[in-house]
């Protein structure tokens, strides 16, 4: 037996593009040792409801008779706060739907890290204008504090910052 | 053109004949990151944890890295994804916990393979189909944990046997609506979560009624997540404490989260907002939007050019008789558009704290124009429409100030 042959292997690639002005696609493709999945979620602007869902789902044991049936459950749920409950509730905890949830999840992260993007890149390039810009973002989102160590009570980011009640 | 791409790597060896060594990679447009994980293989507890930042956005996500060892010892069980997104999500980086989940799958499904191929010694023909099937079969530990798991998700239920009012507090029992007294109207606050029937809350109900009591709220609901009181309990609450307690319940549907009034059935899991709807009506009971935008404004997607006009057009607001315009969990921003999108509809708006801790009680409430005493009267008042959102913890400190500014001069 060789130690250096992997005995599983996974990659997960998820993708966010504009369709037209008020729509975004994300797509979520594994490919592991055992799968081969892809999910595509349609989410429309402003309010970041997805419109449409579909996916594949193939695995070396596991069968879902219709990948779809179930993902349409998620249709009209809002990509943003509390959505993962909510998606989770939707599609049910069975075992065999694990991934084919998480791959919702993913695609709907994927949305949300796009719309972060254009904001982080018009952070300023140097310390102290970086600190402020991040030390404002909590400010302005005061959920944000103490949500990661960045964020966290006794950093540069949070000083002067009320903790929320 | 691509706005965003994550990609998650993940590869799996065997270390030893105990250990799993799993090293996984995310790179996407804004993070990149790596983990060095070892895994018992026997019980696929973390033996060893190593993180690597490659690049990362605030001056201060480097000190994620010491947090990671917060995860030591975590065994991956099905209560895994949430231990990782608690402990370090919250404490480390959200971007490290969604790598470890995907280290945690891949550790999983490796020790499978482990497994069969064990197994595979003393039947060399046997398939990995056949080998996981017969797995899943077989009762034992992961029946046990999964039973653990669930009792850990639900809330502790109250024993029946647990005396409420204790004999001493029988001798000079308060007047149960005695916080009413001299009030024209009432003001309540329609929104709050004691633990342990909200496993999210740090309050029990007896802080929280004595904090209410203590600021000068005439009453409160008990909104806890999913979870019904029974009409017995809330009376000895009542005579316990000598304050207007009722009841409702924050359930959480397709569209967000609703608070819920004269429905006594106990609904679990995610529910269609139409089916809900339709079931509070034939209960003549009321359905309030809670927090309707929470987290609508907070990144980029604040940017969108959300107006009240097309907020106002979301399906959810057909389905409701009132919005919640005032939340002690939202932002103002997310408040005032609320607001905005309530007078738009022309829906009544309500106020309610969402406490989570005792000293959340009341910051915001619902000031309601005649007095309630009975749960039939809160409903009635409710569908009269005549109540205003107030921030009653505000309130009373500007009441104060001005009070103890006049008798200082």
């Amino acid at each position: 037996m060789s130690e250096n042959i992997l005995k599983f292997s996974m990659n997960r690639c998820t993708s966010v593009e504009p369709v037209d002005e008020t729509t975004l696609k994300s797509v979520c493709r594994l490919t592991d040792t055992f799968t081969s999945a892809c999910v595509e979620i349609l989410v429309r602007l402003p309010d970041l409801e997805i419109v449409a869902v579909q996916g594949q789902f193939h695995h070396e044991w596991r069968q879902l008779s219709d990948p779809n049936e179930v993902l349409q459950k998620v249709l009209g749920v809002r990509v943003g706060s509390g959505m993962l409950k909510i998606i989770k509730g939707l599609m049910g905890d069975a075992e065999d739907l694990d991934q084919l949830t998480y791959m919702v999840e993913e695609c709907c992260h994927g949305i949300i890290l796009a719309l972060t993007r254009d904001i982080l890149i018009k952070a300023p390039v140097n310390q102290e204008g970086k600190l402020e810009f991040f030390s404002k973002m909590v400010r302005d989102n005061i959920r944000l504090y103490n949500r990661c160590a960045a964020f966290a009570p006794g950093t540069r980011l949070t000083q002067g910052i009320e903790p929320p009640q | 053109m691509l706005k965003f791409a994550r990609n998650k790597l993940v590869g799996v060896a065997r270390k030893n004949d105990d250990v799993l060594s799993i090293h996984g990679v995310l790179d996407d447009d804004i993070y990149s990151v790596e983990v060095d994980l070892c895994v018992g293989i026997k019980d696929l507890t973390f033996l060893s944890i190593e993180g690597k930042w490659h690049r990362w956005t605030t001056p201060e996500c480097p000190r994620a890295i010491e947090f990671l060892q917060e995860a030591q010892g975590f065994c991956i069980d099905e209560t895994i994804d949430g231990k990782i997104h608690k402990i370090v999500g919250r404490k480390a980086c959200r971007h490290f916990a969604n790598l470890l989940i995907e280290c945690c799958y891949a550790a999983r499904e490796a020790a499978r393979v482990v497994g069969w191929e064990a197994a595979k010694e003393d039947q060399p023909d046997l398939a990995l189909k056949d080998f996981v099937a017969a797995k899943a079969a077989a009762p034992g530990e992961t029946a046990q944990q999964k039973s653990a798991s669930a009792e850990q998700r639900g809330a502790p239920e109250k024993s029946a046997d647990t005396p409420i009012i204790q004999a001493q507090q029988e001798k000079s029992k308060p007047d149960p609506l005695e916080s009413q007294k001299g009030a024209a109207g009432c003001v309540i606050d329609l929104h709050v979560h004691t633990f342990p029937a909200s496993p999210c809350s740090s309050a029990s109900e007896d802080q929280l009624i004595q904090e209410a009591r203590r600021i000068g709220l005439n009453g409160i609901c008990l909104t806890d997540h999913n979870h019904v009181w029974s009409a017995a309990q809330v009376e000895d609450l009542r005579q316990k404490h000598g304050f207007l307690i009722l009841r409702g319940n924050e359930i959480t549907t397709d569209q967000g989260d609703m608070l819920v009034f004269g429905l006594e059935k106990d609904i679990k899991g995610i529910v269609k907002l139409q089916d809900l709807k339709e079931e509070v009506a034939r209960a003549e009971g009321f359905i309030i939007a809670a927090h309707p935008f929470r987290g609508f404004l907070t990144f980029g997607a604040g940017e969108l050019g959300l107006t009240p006009e097309r907020a106002a057009q979301r399906a959810l607001f057909q389905w409701v008789d009132a919005i919640e315009v005032m939340n002690g969990k939202v932002t103002v921003k997310e408040n005032n558009l609320a607001a905005s999108v309530a007078a738009k509809l022309g829906l009544p708006a309500t106020g309610g704290s969402d406490a989570h801790d005792m000293t959340e009680v009341g910051c915001y409430a619902t000031r309601f124009s005649t007095p309630i005493q009975t749960e039939a009267e809160l409903i009635a008042a409710l569908k009269s429409g005549d109540y205003l959102a107030v921030p009653f913890r505000q309130e009373k400190e500007l009441f104060h100030s001005s009070y103890v500014e006049k008798e200082t001069v």
